[in-house]
């Protein structure tokens, strides 16, 4: 498909490109700056800048991600506009045309944010296209409000919890951008929610953040929301604008969204949070490990480390979903691994995910030196009593594998479900 | 638009494969002014030099030419066929579906922008059609038989020898020597002559694959014999299998031919006398005109280029073979070794199924072949899989099975966005065909001391052959969106379709030397009508 994608040097933007390049989308990047990479192509696009424009007529979708989040006055009509024409744009070439909206996106909402997009909404299902709303971003670059989370986690002496806390429903950023490119392909409903289905609070959510970015242990301090509404109060609505606590206290007015049945649709499982939040820096570390246990589960042997380097380089060139969480005990014992290889129990994500990883394994060894040895039998000797023993061999094994696998069965089911390992 | 606009040449040739370059030879002769063009671009990788095991064992540039320094073997790890994991031939089938517009449901779309076409990656699988086969045809059979000549003798046919198969293939006389046959295949070979009569009664006949393969280096070029060093799957680097590049290297130098790489065809258009392509070049945009324009751009891209020249939109069948894969295991051969040998079909087969119904197949020696290729569809762990596969393959032996091309049931349509639309899909008998094969084979293999391995028989999505043909097809009396005998489109005047496109019907058989014999017939035509106006 051909894809255009305003907000493209966003922080949603950026991972968007990335995933849908990887995917075999091309990529029509509408931004103020230019995008330079290999297959994107770059259109000059500005939100404030409301003027008709044109689209190649071979463009299959539109997502419109870009936004105005700084807090000045008198952009609310230019950014509807600016949407307006972006809809008309889409339609003049029959374009799908998705917008990613807020979890904020209200009628009545407490922000102008909020109003602008639900009347952004309300414009694009009038067009017959989607809205996306997703719950608090989080993951990857620091970017957006999670950066400013990150920011004042780690710069704050001590933070601030809430009385009564608010909830979040977080979404991981690269989880959201494979639902924005699910959703062109299946059409669930109009107006789809996507962030997990059960909100945790907002001091979980920063504790999350603490743990996964910084090496700080914060310190809480209960703050009642009751005495942020009377500040509000007493400072005006200009002022309290202008110091973000009109934003801080529309975190207290979200209402609760229910995306089970949304993912259900997109055929998404998104990733736990103890797994998204840690920074992807460390994923080069990981993915070594991961390297190692697949390239020895599938050679019999330790490989080599040029081998491993090749592996790790392949799925930070081919993957969106970074290393795998495999148990602690399969990365001791890389034999193990048979146990998880092809196994129906676990969630369907993940084994997904480790089919890939694990056939990738075995067409990079079998391209090396070790793996020429091993897979064309080179220590063959011509003997029908050897084959005949490594063949029953081989089939032995299976059968206990697949015993010990029916034992170990609950145990087993665990693994990559209510996101223990994913 | 007139027809007094100034032509650039007096044929254009839209594609390089072995249609395109065979139906170039006998306009060339004629010494007329020919331009072939084909979307080509970017250099290949060479395949790997020198005997298989070795090149293995002593991994000689094997990742780059196994994954690819880009991991195109990884990154085409869903892809139906083991050759479009090949980073060797990635240059071959890159870029042709989106650059030719085609949007294909259940159906697996293939072709190539790039010079030679598919003939670089092609299993170079020959035949020639019986009279039988013919009839549909709207010509005499003999009209075919002195282009089927000229194409076999020139592209070299190897496998003449007189078996079973010799009337099947009808190539003999034109064929040189075998490629030596592995000992699995052998010992197959040896036991059917002993169990032929019950065989031949059951409906199924082997003999070796007809193939084209030099055996014998070809003195006008510089092609060598085949040497079984097994890197076939990856490009011979030997040139000893056939590709239309070779015959695109004659063709270089000649009077009257020129070539332009690089131009991709979006539009052709018929204008009175001439008629124009319209494309994309390295060098921008062109127009290019000439007194007439043969399509070998391979079948989807030259029915697309056909159907937007006539404004036809409506829906159009084509023919796909079904086809399947198995596996055969000889448990007397257990234990054996590698052995170098030759990485294409070896022995063929053919079986006959209900009234009228021929399959054909061909049978693979495993060696060249990457074992994960085997592993992704064993049902064990991959280690112990590959354990399996380590010390069984030597003894196993791979084949595959073609059923004719009026069992699928394809449509084609050119929408609103000139993007050609396909869906796919067989005729609801195939699904019994398959099963009384699989059924037949296993009755027959054992006689042959092979076992059809359980599970490994597999069907196939359409499209998976690579058999296209037969969208346009040549008619005695045809409609728009046929073409006459001569390959002519109805509807507009000047432009031919030479490639499986305007093929009459698509037996199970290797239909490429009849594509290739099809367009030297046209051609042919086409030169001794045009010179004959010229004087």
């Amino acid at each position: 498909m051909r894809i255009a994608i305003t907000g493209a040097t966003g922080y949603i933007g950026q991972r968007l490109i990335h995933a849908a390049r990887l995917a075999g989308h091309e990529v029509l990047a509408l931004s103020r700056r230019p995008v330079i990479e290999a297959g994107v192509a770059w259109q000059f696009f500005e939100l404030a800048n409301a003027t008709p424009l044109a689209l190649p007529s071979d463009i299959d979708a539109v997502l419109h991600l870009a936004a105005e989040t700084r807090n000045a006055a008198g952009l609310d009509l230019t950014e509807q506009k600016a949407a307006q024409l972006l809809i008309d744009a889409a339609a003049s070439v029959r374009a799908a045309f998705v917008f990613m909206s807020s979890q904020t996106a209200c009628a009545d909402a407490p922000t102008a944010y909020g109003r602008i997009k639900w009347k952004i909404e309300r414009a694009t299902i009038e067009a017959g296209g989607l809205v996306i709303r997703p719950g608090q971003v989080y993951g990857g670059p620091e970017h957006g409000l999670f950066g400013v989370l990150c920011t004042v986690v780690r710069n704050l002496p001590v933070l601030p919890a809430f009385v009564p806390a608010p909830a979040v429903q977080p979404v991981h950023v690269d989880d959201l951008v494979v639902a924005l490119l699910a959703c062109l392909a299946r059409e669930p409903s109009s107006i789809i929610s996507v962030a997990a289905p059960e909100g945790i609070s907002l001091t979980a959510f920063l504790r999350a953040i603490a743990r996964g970015r910084t090496s700080r242990c914060p310190v809480f301090i209960p703050v009642p929301v009751l005495l942020l509404r009377v500040t509000a109060r007493l400072l005006g609505s200009g002022l309290s604008r202008k110091l973000g606590l009109e934003r801080l206290l529309s975190l207290f007015a979200l209402q609760h969204m229910n995306t089970a049945g949304d993912l259900q649709h997109l055929a998404l499982m998104l990733r736990p949070l103890s797994s998204g939040m840690p920074r992807s820096g460390r994923g080069r570390r990981e993915l070594i490990r991961e390297g190692r246990v697949l390239l020895t589960y599938v050679l019999r042997t330790k490989p080599a480390g040029a081998l491993v380097q090749r592996y790790a380089r392949a799925v930070e060139t081919l993957r969106i979903n970074q290393p795998l969480q495999l148990p602690e005990l399969v990365l001791k014992a890389p034999a193990l691994l048979a146990l998880l290889d092809g196994s129906r129990n676990i969630d369907t994500n993940f084994r997904c995910e480790l089919d890939w990883r694990i056939n990738a394994a075995v067409m990079l060894a079998e391209a090396s030196p070790q793996g020429a040895s091993r897979f064309l039998d080179i220590d063959n000797t011509g003997s029908c009593f050897r084959g005949t023993v490594l063949i029953v061999r081989a089939c032995m094994m299976e059968l206990s594998r697949r015993f010990i696998r029916f034992l170990l069965w609950p145990v087993l089911s665990r693994v990559g479900r209510k996101g223990v390992y994913w | 638009m007139t027809g007094t606009q100034p032509v650039d040449f007096d044929v254009i040739i839209v594609g390089s494969g072995p249609a395109g370059v065979s139906a170039a030879f006998p306009l060339v002769d004629a010494g007329l002014r020919v331009l072939m063009v084909d979307g080509g671009h970017g250099a290949r990788l060479v395949p790997p030099t020198g005997q298989y095991l070795n090149v293995r064992n002593q991994d000689i540039g094997n990742y780059d030419w196994m994954i690819g320094q880009n991991f195109h073997a990884l990154s085409q790890a869903d892809a139906v066929s083991p050759k479009l994991r090949v980073p060797t031939h990635a240059a071959v089938f890159e870029g042709f579906v989106s650059a030719n517009r085609i949007v294909a449901d259940n159906f697996v779309a293939v072709g190539s922008l790039a010079p030679g076409g598919l003939s670089n990656a092609w299993g170079c699988g020959v035949a020639r059609m019986t009279d039988k086969e013919l009839a549909s045809f709207p010509l005499k059979p003999s009209e075919m038989y002195t282009s089927y000549a000229a194409v076999a003798k020139r592209i070299g046919v190897s496998g003449g020898y007189c078996d079973d198969l010799s009337d099947f293939f009808g190539l003999d006389e034109w064929s040189h020597g075998t490629v030596p046959i592995d000992n699995l295949q052998n010992s197959m070979l040896m036991r059917y002559t002993r169990s032929r009569s019950a065989l031949m009664q059951s409906g199924f006949q082997l003999g070796r694959a007809r193939v084209a393969v030099l055996t014998t280096p070809q003195t006008q070029t510089d092609r060598q014999a085949c040497n079984l060093c097994g890197t076939c799957l990856w490009g011979c680097e030997r040139r000893a299998l056939y590709s239309a590049t070779d015959d695109l290297q004659r063709l270089h130098g000649r009077q009257g031919f020129f070539y332009r790489p690089g131009f991709l065809v979006e539009q052709v258009e018929s204008q009175g006398n001439s008629v124009a392509i319209s494309g994309v070049g390295t060098d921008g945009a062109g127009v290019l005109r000439a007194r007439r324009v043969l399509l070998a751009a391979g079948t989807l891209a030259s029915t697309r280029l056909a159907l937007q020249a006539i404004n036809h939109r409506k829906l159009v069948a084509m023919q796909s073979c079904p086809t399947a894969a198995f596996m055969l295991w000889l448990p007397r051969h257990l234990g054996r070794r590698h052995e170098p040998a030759f990485g294409l079909g070896q022995l063929s087969f053919t079986l006959d199924l209900g009234a009228d119904i021929q399959a054909f197949g061909s049978l693979f020696n495993t060696t060249g072949i990457p074992v994960s290729e085997f592993a992704r569809h064993v049902p064990l762990g991959k280690r112990y899989g590959v354990d399996l596969l380590a010390s069984l393959l030597t003894s196993c032996v791979v084949g595959n099975l073609f059923l004719p091309g009026s069992l699928s049931n394809v449509s084609l349509q050119l929408d609103e966005d000139d993007q050609l639309l396909i869906w796919g899909g067989y005729s609801a008998e195939v699904e019994m065909l398959m099963k009384e094969a699989r059924h037949k084979l296993r009755n027959s293999f054992i006689k042959l001391g092979a076992l059809l391995m359980p599970i490994s028989f597999k069907v196939g999505r359409p499209g998976t052959d690579i058999h296209y043909a037969a969208s346009l097809p040549m008619s005695a009396k045809p409609v728009l969106g046929q073409t006459d005998q001569f390959g002519e489109l109805m509807g507009t005047a000047g432009i031919h379709v030479v490639d499986g496109a305007s093929l009459s019907y698509l037996p199970a058989k290797s239909h490429t030397l009849t594509i290739m014999a099809n367009a030297e017939r046209i051609a042919t035509h086409v030169a001794t009508n045009m010179v004959l106006i010229d004087n």
